[in-house]
């Protein structure tokens, strides 16, 4: 962000025309620092575990540090530790993390929750899987795995082995007692899902309503949880992860998250990638995330028009165009597995002109094809009755929570981390990011629509360019060792703008083939956590229109 | 004035006095009742998906014979094979008794509707009164089924199909209302005769070409009344699971789908033969048809509007559908009255 | 009022244009792309036993068992667990394993989708077509092309 930008007159303490001056950031948290940690992709502050909280409002509210992407717990021979990774919404290229170690026998350390709200579920995530307890946090139970699990699976001592023994009275009905409230009660406790039409997956919403109206929802997340991040770290990094992070958003979004694994590994062990492999990268990322786009507003449509409306299938459809598209390139409809560290796996399929056409015919049909989706819903009155103004996110509120994607930009928060933080191919192309100020549901379906049309125009400029590229420069991969160990140590977070929002990957080497530890942070996990703010003392339908609108993959919430 | 069916059949078997009223009125409504579950049983399982795929750009069922038609063996057989299931604590009689009420309701309603060919159950003086009166006994069907299925969500939809019924069954009774001014009956028969009258340009006086924004507004209650969408709000599938019969299972299942196409197709039969001029033509002079098929043709279109509004127009919120309901379609209604009393005592 | 008309006008269009896009699938099998990873095909001849694939898999899918003189004896495959990345076919240097388009296999258990040696030669190619070719084009990097037809029995 420049000087001249008339929007940030100022800059921030630690902020300098060239990035974040880490020295003034010391400064800053004075005594609150007792070492410093070099990660690839920012300088860490070591924090003494009761003054997290000081140090994190410090560079919040002082530095300017707006957005907790992530926290990442783990655990070390002798101490445990939970990583803080801050950026800004202004800028994510301005990293800084806050390293918190905790001693092995008392992990307990101080909870950022009251700083950034989305700290609430990182930090009970890195409770249930690490084992790190969090001080002054409103609901330190288990997020992911049931109350009745021992163990932390992310620990060093944990045994696989282990039978997890559940005694009789946890198995009892859970139901029994709670079924009928107190006698005078005025609300009524309801068991939205893991089985309900409406959760896009298995998400268990314990909802309170009063009347028609949310009193309070809370979600009860982790029924498709399969450990991803165990069993990436389980994984070599040259092959065996790759296949993996299609898995994650399995709403074929997945050469975005492959995206997502590839930049945080290459940047790693400095992997060049090359040009004709980033072009090749972007263009098929964006298909993806058409692909994606197109199915959350064909489950939108449903959430909102009722079971079998004409948009699902439309979109439905339609998607169906771009996943023959990824078909003939990347072999797999859903499970692409199509990057690789330092390229992809193919070059475009032969011939390449009939490639590039089915990709034009496609492009030329789009626009009218959105247009028919305006006509279908965008225009339509009952629609907009429904949508605007319902499931109303603040700009700030999403910003403590973490969110990212479309539904940050439907708050108008102009964040999208491939104009922010280029990779690929993205700042030589161009496009525009799009915001709605609506902050409502529309919005985030207006947003969604647009950017399909951007995508479009991204992808129509790659293939031009691929069509032009001279034969004899086509390289789609790098030389890459085939055993790749990066040195020990080294530490990075990485994220990408997934089909969701800002994912995340992050990786710590001990000199092996495989990742000492592997945390994906994923956007849905954090977009989720917006849900009761937005429906709060909304009706049911504005719930579950909401919870759409979020469009969140339950198998990337659970991971 | 034709006579009423059972009339023509204790005539045709030459029965007279009270034996020839019970037979004649049992073979009677017999017929009348397996030819509107005939109807629904095409509409249920085969037509309402081939229409949806239409709509959808998919081909539907084709497997089972032709057009795929068998499927509502196949249907019938696998609903009616399936295990009846009663959940625990449900309030039973009035659980067992909802789905009857539901499909009885409607089915009840039909004995008034004239089909044209002389079909027709009884034509009573207060013919359309009646109809609107047995037609809204499925509310308390629905009241019982989402009371009694100890259910959270079946509460919630049967609290919201009540809601629902009181606010639309007045601005449909009061729609209903001014075209009985226009016609000076409620008899059924004398609304379809005073409808065969020339309105120009060859055209019968269809009250839906005379009074075509009570024909609107009448559809729209109609809707609303069926419960489709838009206000298909007391099932909303995505919202709270199946409404009111999110527990039934097996034949009472059946019995109660059985009883939501009826009532689509009794509103249909209503609207048609309140304002399409019942089993007739739109031509004055021109049968083309006869009077029995312009009846079934007619349903049928109503029934295609519904699944077209399902196919495109989202369903509204409940506190929405309400304040629609009572601020606007009632106030509409009442408008639509006074508009046509003022405007007949002129005339008159 | 005029938005729910055009809704409404867009489901009648497409109503009453009659396209559909139906597959009707066992009667209209579904063109599939010569990269598409279906079901793998083994090649005992071909096969150098040299572990490579056993070692790629990230699901433990492939079990090779040798005699002590690396003598192949067992090719086992669980198709059932497999993900379908095609890093088995990507590793190979002598293209003795490699993903059919066949996308059409059944199970009754889940013992019948664990394919031994015999099962996976004889895996038959979708529509007879051997997608070796199709893929040729950027396995450069990994082995170097060998002289000869490739004999998948």
């Amino acid at each position: 962000m420049s000087l001249e930008d008339p929007s940030r007159p100022e800059l921030d303490i630690g902020e300098t025309a060239e990035g974040v001056d880490y020295d003034a950031l010391e400064a800053l948290l004075g005594d609150h620092v007792v070492g410093r940690e070099r990660h690839r992709n920012a300088e860490a502050f070591v924090v003494r575990p009761d003054e997290v909280q000081d140090a994190l409002f410090l560079l919040r509210d002082e530095a300017g540090f707006d957005h907790c992407s992530c926290v990442t717990a783990q655990e070390y021979e002798d101490r445990y530790e939970s990583i803080y990774h801050l950026r800004k919404y202004d800028d994510p290229t301005q990293e800084v993390g806050v390293v918190v170690p905790t001693a092995t026998d008392d992990p307990v350390s101080e909870s950022a929750e009251p700083v950034y709200r989305t700290a609430d579920w990182h930090e009970r995530e890195a409770y249930d899987l690490v084992g790190v307890d969090y001080d002054d946090h409103p609901q330190m139970e288990r997020i992911l795995l049931p109350e009745t699990w021992q163990g932390h699976p992310l620990s060093l001592d944990y045994d696989q082995e282990q039978p997890q023994v559940v005694t009789f009275s946890e198995h009892a009905n859970p139901l029994n007692e709670d079924q009928r409230a107190e006698a005078d009660s005025d609300t009524m406790f309801v068991n939205i899902g893991p089985h309900h039409p409406a959760t896009h997956g298995v998400l268990h919403l314990k909802t309170t309503l009063d009347g028609e109206q949310v009193a309070d929802v809370e979600s009860d997340i982790g029924y498709l949880h399969r450990c991803e991040e165990q069993i990436c770290q389980n994984g070599t990094y040259r092959h065996q992860i790759m296949p993996y992070p299609d898995r994650w958003d399995y709403i074929s979004a997945g050469i975005l998250n492959e995206w997502a694994y590839a930049r945080a590994a290459e940047d790693m062990a400095d992997i060049d990638v090359p040009e004709y492999a980033q072009v090749i990268r972007t263009m098929s990322a964006e298909l993806c995330r058409i692909a994606s786009h197109m199915l959350a507003l064909g489950t939108f449509a449903l959430d909102v028009y009722g079971d079998f409306t004409a948009i699902f299938m439309y979109a439905t459809r339609d998607r169906e165009v771009v996943q023959n598209i990824l078909e003939d390139l990347t072999g797999q409809r859903l499970m692409f597995n199509y990057l690789r560290l330092g390229g992809v796996a193919w070059d475009l399929p032969e011939p390449r002109e009939e490639f590039f056409e089915s990709i034009h015919d496609f492009l030329e049909d789009l626009p009218e094809k959105l247009e028919e989706y305006h006509d279908l819903v965008t225009s339509n009155e009952i629609f907009q009755m429904r949508c605007v103004d319902t499931g109303v996110l603040e700009p700030e509120i999403a910003k403590s929570y973490g969110a990212t994607g479309p539904v940050a930009r439907g708050s108008g928060i102009d964040y999208d981390l491939r104009r922010d933080d280029p990779y690929g191919y993205y700042d030589e192309l161009d496009w525009d990011v799009i915001t709605e100020e609506g902050c409502d549901n529309y919005a985030r379906v207006l947003v969604r629509l647009q950017e399909v049309e951007e995508s479009a125009k991204i992808i129509e400029q790659c293939v031009d360019l691929l069509a032009e590229w001279p034969e004899e420069d086509r390289t789609i991969q790098s030389n890459v060792p085939r055993t790749l160990k990066p040195d020990p140590d080294t530490e990075i977070y990485r994220s990408v703008e997934g089909a969701k929002g800002e994912l995340g990957i992050y990786m710590r080497s001990d000199g092996t083939e495989k990742p000492a530890r592997f945390k994906i942070r994923s956007p849905c996990f954090s977009n989720l956590q917006t849900l009761p703010e937005m429906s709060q003392g909304e009706y049911i339908p504005d719930l579950i229109a909401s919870l759409g609108s979020l469009d969140i993959v339950l198998g990337e919430v659970d991971r | 004035m034709a006579s009423t069916l059972p009339d023509t059949i204790s005539s045709l078997f030459g029965l007279g006095g009270l034996v020839g009223d019970v037979v004649g009125s049992l073979v009677g409504a017999v017929l009348v009742g397996s030819l509107m579950l005939t109807m629904t049983a095409l509409a249920g399982p085969w037509a309402k998906r081939k229409i949806t795929a239409a709509f959808t750009d998919r081909i539907a069922v084709n497997r089972v014979g032709p057009f795929g038609l068998l499927i509502i063996v196949a249907d019938a057989v696998r609903l009616l094979s399936k295990e009846l299931i009663v959940p625990e604590d449900v309030d039973r009689p009035a659980w067992d008794l909802a789905p009857f009420v539901l499909a009885s309701s409607a089915l009840l309603g039909f004995a008034v509707i004239p089909m044209g060919n002389g079909i027709q159950l009884a034509d009573p003086e207060v013919g359309l009164a009646y109809v609107f009166a047995v037609a809204s006994i499925a509310s308390v069907g629905l009241v019982m089924a989402g009371y009694a299925s100890n259910n959270k969500f079946s509460l919630l939809g049967g609290l919201r199909a009540v809601a629902q019924n009181l606010a639309y069954e007045i601005p449909l009774v009061i729609t209903a209302a001014s075209v009985v001014i226009f016609a000076g009956t409620l008899q059924m028969s004398g609304i379809v005769e005073a409808q065969t009258a020339a309105l120009g340009f060859g055209l019968k006086s269809w009250y839906a070409f005379v009074n075509p924004f009570a024909f609107l507004l009448f559809l729209v209650a109609n809707l609303a009344e069926v419960g489709r969408n838009p206000f298909d709000t007391p099932e909303a599938p995505t919202e709270i699971v199946a409404g009111y019969q999110t527990e039934y299972s097996s034949v009472y299942f059946v019995l109660m789908y059985l009883g939501e196409f009826l009532h689509i197709f009794l509103g249909g039969a209503i609207i048609a033969t309140v304002f399409l001029g019942g089993p007739t033509s739109p031509f004055v002079g021109v049968e083309i048809l006869p009077g029995f098929l312009w009846f079934v043709v007619k349903i049928w279109a109503v029934f295609l509007f519904t699944q077209w509004m399902r196919s495109a127009i989202p369903r509204v919120r409940i506190d929405q559908l309400i304040e629609i309901g009572w601020k606007g379609m009632l106030v509409l209604s009442f408008a639509n009255l006074v508009l046509t009393a003022v405007i007949v005592g002129v005339i008159a | 009022m005029i938005g729910l008309l055009k809704s409404m006008a867009t489901t009648m269009k497409h109503a009453l244009d009659g396209d559909t896009f139906t597959v009707e699938y066992p009667e209209d099998t579904p063109e599939v792309s010569p990269r598409f990873r279906g079901v793998h095909k083994f090649s005992q001849e071909r096969c150098i036993w040299c572990r490579q694939c056993e070692n790629v898999c990230p699901n433990d899918t492939i079990q090779i068992v040798t005699d002590d003189k690396r003598n192949g004896e067992q090719y086992n495959l669980h198709i059932g667990q497999c993900i379908y990345c095609r890093l088995c076919e990507e590793v190979c240097p002598v293209d003795a394993i490699l993903l059919t388009q066949n996308f059409e296999f059944t199970g009754d258990t889940k013992d019948d989708l664990a394919y031994n040696m015999e099962q996976l030669k004889n895996v038959p190619w979708y529509k007879d077509i051997d997608p070796l070719a199709s893929r040729e084009p950027d396995r450069g990097g990994w082995i170097n092309e060998g002289e000869g037809e490739v004999d998948y029995q």
